[in-house]
Formats: structure tokens, sequence, C-alpha cells
């Protein structure tokens, strides 16, 4: 069974989320049962044992790797032994992802496995950073294996989802709740089974497999189809946590009207943008501001623009395409920057109606020709 | 502490003194991004000894001049 897909995977979960529903409006704590749901559907789509076990043991190393440095923080802050635990974190995506390459390595095969590693990996750095001291073994695991957004996301942070564990909103909040999940549940599905579903069988794949007309045709058509299937699953996700009392964060905010590239990136795939900005970019700006590793400061952004965007790129894949994504975002983002700070000029551009008008054209040909290097039509 | 902040605030902001109202939103008007955010909080450590750290505050707790100050002088 897939995650948000087939009337099966629908009808199950209503009937799981009907207690929820009870819960809610019973002025009840919903966190017990969230956990109990998320144990039942995640049996539904690991649907086999070997599937399973993968899981079992991905959740062992990640809570058992939480749990230790959380006592190991607590007597020291070290950058080395938060560099392993990342490292030893991170390990299972990273054999993963090498398993398309390498075929002796191609033995992890985990739904949901990148994202549940975001989710790890955040917990550790914020206990680096003091600002998570303690977790409690249910409320990591919920977090860890949270099923409406294990598969596509969105990225939920440790802190905001323990707040929205301990909080029981009552009868009233919890039916805005309610009434938000199932809007966003419907829009969703009109998204990723209506419009996405459209573009692909009436579109994308009538056009020829190659040609310059057809491949500027596909470039449009595989943007709107990925916005739309992508947003869908997103928009399902945060609707179906909404129910659960889980207020996941949005994940697209009409990336269309970006009037620059950082415009973009704050309107596209938002949670793993964030996450990539606090957890790669900050992280390396910081280092190289402290250490004054370059004369001019602002060297640090380039570089760590280029760094956090080839990171983006190889955590979707080690194929060519994807390097050369995440390098083409990286510079212009540089490019982005170089003009923020040293064309006054462009922050008029960005205000005025016509030239933000073109500005938002322009924004959306590049990243729909980044997408196109995405799509592996290119290359 | 308070005019230090500003300073801080103001170079690197490129702005002259007293030229950032204390409730200007900062995002909003494109002066304060992701890279001013990380200088900002070096700065403070640096010559203030205050340390925050990078997911510490979200933008809506340092969006404006005014929220910026209280943030660092709550941790004083």
């Amino acid at each position: 069974m897939t995650p948000f897909n087939g009337l099966l995977f629908f009808y199950i979960m209503a009937l799981l989320l009907v207690p929820a529903v009870v819960l809610g409006l019973t002025n009840r704590p919903l966190k017990h049962y969230g956990f109990i749901f998320t144990v039942i559907m995640i049996l539904f789509v690991f649907d086999t044992w070997e599937k399973r076990v993968t899981l079992i043991a991905f959740y062992v190393l990640e809570t058992a790797l939480v749990l230790l440095y959380s006592q190991i923080r607590k007597k020291s802050r070290s950058r080395p032994v938060l560099w392993l635990f990342i490292a030893l974190s991170v390990a299972p995506l990273a054999v993963a992802k090498l398993g398309a390459l390498v075929p002796r390595l191609n033995f992890i095969h985990l739904l949901g496995i990148s994202y549940m590693t975001f989710r790890a990996v955040q917990v550790l750095i914020e206990m680096y950073d003091g600002l998570i001291i303690e977790v409690g073994l249910m409320e990591f695991s919920y977090f860890l294996l949270f099923f409406p957004s294990i598969s596509s996301g969105p990225i939920d942070r440790f802190r905001r989802f323990r707040a929205d564990l301990e909080e029981v909103p009552g009868r009233e909040k919890y039916i805005e709740l309610l009434r938000v999940g199932i809007w966003k549940l419907m829009w969703g599905a009109l998204f990723n089974f209506v419009i996405s579903s459209l573009i692909y069988t009436d579109w994308i794949s009538k056009l020829p497999e190659s040609g310059f007309l057809a491949t500027i045709s596909y470039m449009y058509g595989y943007t709107f189809f990925l916005f739309f299937n992508f947003a869908g699953y997103s928009l399902m996700a945060i609707g179906t946590s909404c129910i659960l009392g889980i207020r996941t964060p949005e994940n697209f905010n009409m990336p269309f009207l970006s009037r620059d590239m950082k415009d973009f990136w704050s309107r596209w795939h938002i949670s793993l943008s964030t996450w990539m900005r606090d957890y790669v970019y900050t992280r390396f700006a910081a280092a190289a501001l402290k250490g004054e590793w370059y004369k001019d400061r602002r060297t640090a952004s380039y570089i760590g623009y280029i760094i956090t965007m080839m990171t983006m790129g190889l955590w979707h894949g080690l194929s060519l395409r994807y390097i050369v994504y995440g390098a083409y975002h990286g510079i212009l983002m540089c490019v982005n920057d170089i003009l923020d700070t040293r064309w006054k000029g462009f922050k008029k551009l960005k205000r005025g109606e016509f030239s933000s008008l073109l500005l938002i054209l322009i924004t959306f040909h590049l990243f729909s020709f980044g997408l196109l290097i995405f799509s592996g039509r290119l290359f | 502490m308070e005019e230090k902040i500003m300073a801080i605030l103001n170079d690197i902001c490129g702005a002259d003194e007293g030229e950032l109202e204390p409730d200007t939103d900062l995002f909003e008007e494109g002066i304060l991004d992701s890279f001013g955010v990380i200088t900002l909080f070096v700065e403070i450590e640096k010559q203030l000894g205050i340390k925050l750290e990078p997911t510490e505050l979200t933008r809506d707790e340092i969006k404006s001049p005014a929220l910026i100050i209280r943030q660092v002088l709550q941790r004083a």
C-alpha cells in the first residue's frame, strides 16, 4: 500500500481517524491515540516483513543515537562528537543513496528514510545547541515515525511538534483544526489526483521523447505537474496532521509568484529549504564568520549557498542531474545575492508594478529550467 | 547595551544612525536576510558575549529592531 494513494488507503485512514476526531471533540488529548494511529498505518504501508524489519532497525539505530547523545551532551559539548553522531545517523540514508550506484550497497530500501533522517539529525543538532535537553522515548518515536509526513514531508521540527503534543486543543480549537484538515485533504486530493494526473496524461505523456519544442513544452508541463503532485501530497499530509492535532508546517506558498530565487526558495518545498538554511547554510556561515575565513564576509554566504544547494541536490540522489541541479541553484542564489547587495535598483524592480511582473516571469523560467534538469530529460 | 545592539544592526543593514525605525519589519522590507541574521548573531556574541543559536528564535521573534533588542536584553 502506498501513502495517500488508492481508495483502500483512504478508507482505512478515514476509519482510523474517527477515534481521533472523537477524542478531539471531547476535549481529550490526542497524542496517545495519534501514536497508535501512526503505528497501525505504518503496519499497513510497510506491508512485508522485509520492510518492517528494515524500519525497525532504522528506528532502533536513530532512537539509540538520539537518547545516547542526550546523555553525552549533558556532560560535554564537543563538536567532533556531534559530527560522529550525525555521520552515524545519516549512514543508512547514505548507503541507500549509494546503493543506486554500487550494487553491493543496494540493500536498504526504506520508504521515508530521507524524511526520518532529517528529523533525527535536527534533534541531534538542537541538542548540541542546548535547545533540546531531554527527549522522551514515546515523543521522539512519534516524531520520528509520524505517519502523515513520513513519505514526502513536510519536515517538521521537534520543539514545535512537541508543543502540539502537549496541547489539548479543546473542542472549539479542534473543530477549527478538523475543518482546516478536511479542507486541506480535499484540496490536496484535487491537486494530486485530478490536476497533476490530467497534466501527466493529457500533456507530458503525449510529448515526443526528443526535440527542442517538445522539451520546452515538457519543461512547462513538468513544472506544473510536479507542483500539483507534490503540493497535493503536502496538503494531504498537513490535513491529516491537523485531524491528529499536529500543525505540520506548510510546504508551498504560491511559488509561481516568486520575484527572485530567494523568494522562490521561501515558497517552494519550504520545509526542506528552511531545514537546509537552518542546519547547513547558517552553520557554515557562522563558522566562517567566527573564524574569519574570508576577507569579504559575504564570501561566506556565497560558498554557503553552493554547499547548501549541492547538499540539497545530492540528497535527491547521486545522479549527475541532481548534482547539476544543486550547482545550478547554488549559482542562482549567489547571483541573486550579488544583485541584492550591489544593485540598489533591484529592490525597486521587485516592488514596481510592471517590473515585478517581469521578474515573476523570469524567475518562473529560471526554476522551470532547474526542474527540467531535475527531471532527467536533458541528461 | 541598546545603543550597541543598534550600532551592530545598522552596520549589518548598511543603515545610518536613526534610519531604522524600532518597528520596521526588517524581513518584509528586504533589509535583513538569512546571512544578515547569522552575521547579527555572530557579532552579538563577539561584541556583547551573548550567544544566540541559529534556530533559537523564529523570524517573527526578531523581525524588527525593537524585538531584536528585547530578545538580546532578555539574555543579558
